[in-house]
């Protein structure tokens, strides 16, 4: 028993071994080439002479054809790696450079609520009258409540990660409306109407799998930003319709639009665009927006255009739900 | 005299949130021991006997859940709130696996501290297993079975989707205690939604479809204007 389990060792470690792999795979072409050579000189008095040098090409082409597979199947991963080896290199340098921004972006973001926090302190350790406190404690609310909601919009970010989505049929349209009304309540949603436009001809919407209370928080998001960068003179849309595979939805609005050289970056943990320096916010949103429709399996895209004209339209595509 | 004020322990590393929280709730009446680790917060529950212990998940020596399990298994039902520091929904839910009969995510607004600390003391009695601790609890027609996730009316299972179920596991943990919208939020879905006042009443609705429950003569949820929602039906844990 110790002898077999010992020899079962010895051929498991035989086959495991890179000469051994290397013997194996040169093998077939090699027998092939014997087998030519033999067949071309040593059969020679047998009559069938057209076809024993097919019979030698033949087992030659064969040969090669089994070392190539069996080079493949041995040694496939390590050439993978051996030509993969440049690109690993771009990426993870790529990594780093986006992980040291996100760092210098995520620094200049707590920066200036602790500043202004900081200072209230000041304030309302020095001053003495009543109306001066008061001000400055509402300033260092105002500083605390920017930083809660970077931390809450950071941790979103983190858990989408590794909480599990919830996968349940979503009524878009039913969605999109409730959305609509809760931006009512928003400050620059005030005397501002929101256009809700659902195809509704010839059938009803098919509903998407997925987490109604991520998806609700994409076309918030989406919305929000549409009434936040446009002034009261400017419209805002929302539409929806289905193609047959996807259900696409824009919000639109005819704002100052963003500049060309903005667009590739909106969606970036942290970036802020000129028009969205010192505006309210977390400048995760967008981040947040399409990692929820990229989990969904879906995608979002923007076009703005800054001349006349102008204006930003988000379009967000989500697969039609298939159970 | 006998100082009558409940004694409440604090376990927080941090000394900022300590040295502030502590003042914060003596003004609120109580009397209040702070210690920086698990270890110590474990004797001095066993020493001073704690009204209510508050404890900080990440902590030196032995952690917050740790703590917990320890005086769990003494057999123990001194009312416990846990703060932990990360959102991570598997966290909340072990907080509850591990009988906490409340939690609350860092940061906090101390008055939220303050409201959860005197609503645990006041459905706590001396003794008995609290309801955030048990494994089913019953109302009625109503079982909830929180380790299977199942609950029933009248023996049929309902299907409710799983923020629904959880929503019905807040309420009824807490019942006649007016639950705002926000703390739901906060403690089912884990992170504040912008719309989520809107999400919390969508799964409202679903429950009470569920239950077959007029939202005008409520048997079980009861709104309150303004303010949020109240399981008022009386709940037994096992």
């Amino acid at each position: 028993m110790k002898l077999f389990s010992s020899l079962r060792e010895f051929i498991t470690a035989l086959f495991n071994a890179r000469l051994t792999r290397l013997v194996l795979t040169a093998l077939p072409a090699v027998l092939g080439l014997l087998a030519t050579v033999y067949v071309q000189n040593f059969l020679q008095p047998i009559p069938i002479l057209a076809f024993r040098v097919d019979i030698g090409m033949a087992a030659f082409v064969f040969g090669v054809l089994l070392t190539l597979f069996l080079g493949a199947y041995f040694f496939g991963d390590e050439s993978r790696g051996w030509f993969a080896r440049g690109e690993m290199e771009d990426v993870r340098r790529e990594m780093q450079e986006s992980r040291r921004q996100f760092i210098r972006r995520l620094d200049h973001e707590i920066k200036n609520p602790l500043t202004g926090l900081q200072a209230a302190l000041v304030n309302m350790s020095e001053v003495s009258a009543d109306a001066d406190r008061h001000r400055a404690g509402e300033n260092a609310r105002h500083a605390l409540d920017r930083l809660k909601r970077l931390l809450a919009d950071l941790r979103k970010l983190a858990e989408l990660e590794a909480r599990p989505l919830e996968r349940l049929p979503v009524d878009i349209p039913a969605l999109l409306e409730e959305v609509a009304e809760a931006i009512q309540s928003l400050p620059a949603a005030q005397e501002r109407k929101v256009n809700l436009l659902i195809a509704r001809v010839p059938w009803p919407f098919p509903p998407v799998t997925g987490d109604r209370d991520l998806l609700s928080l994409v076309f918030y998001n989406l919305l929000e930003n549409a009434l936040k960068f446009t002034t009261r003179a400017d419209s805002v849309e929302v539409r929806a319709l289905e193609d047959g595979k996807a259900i696409v939805i824009e919000v639109a609005d005819s704002g100052a639009g963003i500049p060309p050289v903005e667009l590739p970056k909106i969606f970036e943990e942290l970036y802020r665009g000129v028009n969205a320096r010192g505006a309210e916010g977390s400048g995760l949103g967008l981040a947040l927006t399409r990692r929820i429709v990229v989990l969904h399996g879906g995608a979002v895209e923007v076009r703005s255009r800054q001349d006349d004209p102008r204006g930003t339209v988000f379009t967000v595509r989500l697969p039609v739900g298939k159970k | 005299m006998k100082d009558e004020r409940s004694l409440i322990l604090l376990a927080d590393d941090d000394p900022s949130i300590a040295d502030t929280l502590a003042p914060f709730l003596e003004r609120a009446g109580f009397h209040v021991l702070t210690v920086s680790d698990g270890a110590a917060a474990l004797d001095k529950i066993h020493s001073h006997r704690p009204a209510l212990v508050i404890l900080d998940v990440l902590m030196p020596r032995m952690d917050g859940r740790e703590v917990l399990r320890r005086i769990r298994r003494e057999n123990s039902w001194l009312p416990a709130i846990l703060l932990t520091q990360v959102g991570e929904s598997s966290e909340r839910a072990l907080a509850l696996e591990e009988g906490a009969d409340d939690y609350l995510n860092k940061p906090f607004d101390p008055h939220e501290l303050l409201a959860r600390i005197r609503a645990v003391l006041r459905r706590a009695r001396p003794g008995e297993r609290s309801l955030s601790t048990s494994w089913t609890l019953l109302s009625h027609d109503l079982t909830l079975d929180r380790r299977a996730r199942r609950a029933s009316l009248k023996g049929e299972t309902l299907e409710l989707t799983p923020k629904a179920l959880a929503v019905l596991e807040y309420l009824m943990t807490h019942p006649d205690e007016c639950v705002s919208r926000q703390r739901l939020l906060e403690a089912v879905w884990g992170w504040e939604y912008p719309a989520g006042t809107r999400t919390v009443d969508t799964r409202m609705a679903e429950l009470r479809r569920a239950l077959n429950d007029d939202p005008e003569k409520p048997r079980y949820i009861e709104t309150i204007t303004a303010e949020g929602y109240r399981f008022i039906a009386p709940v037994k844990g096992e």
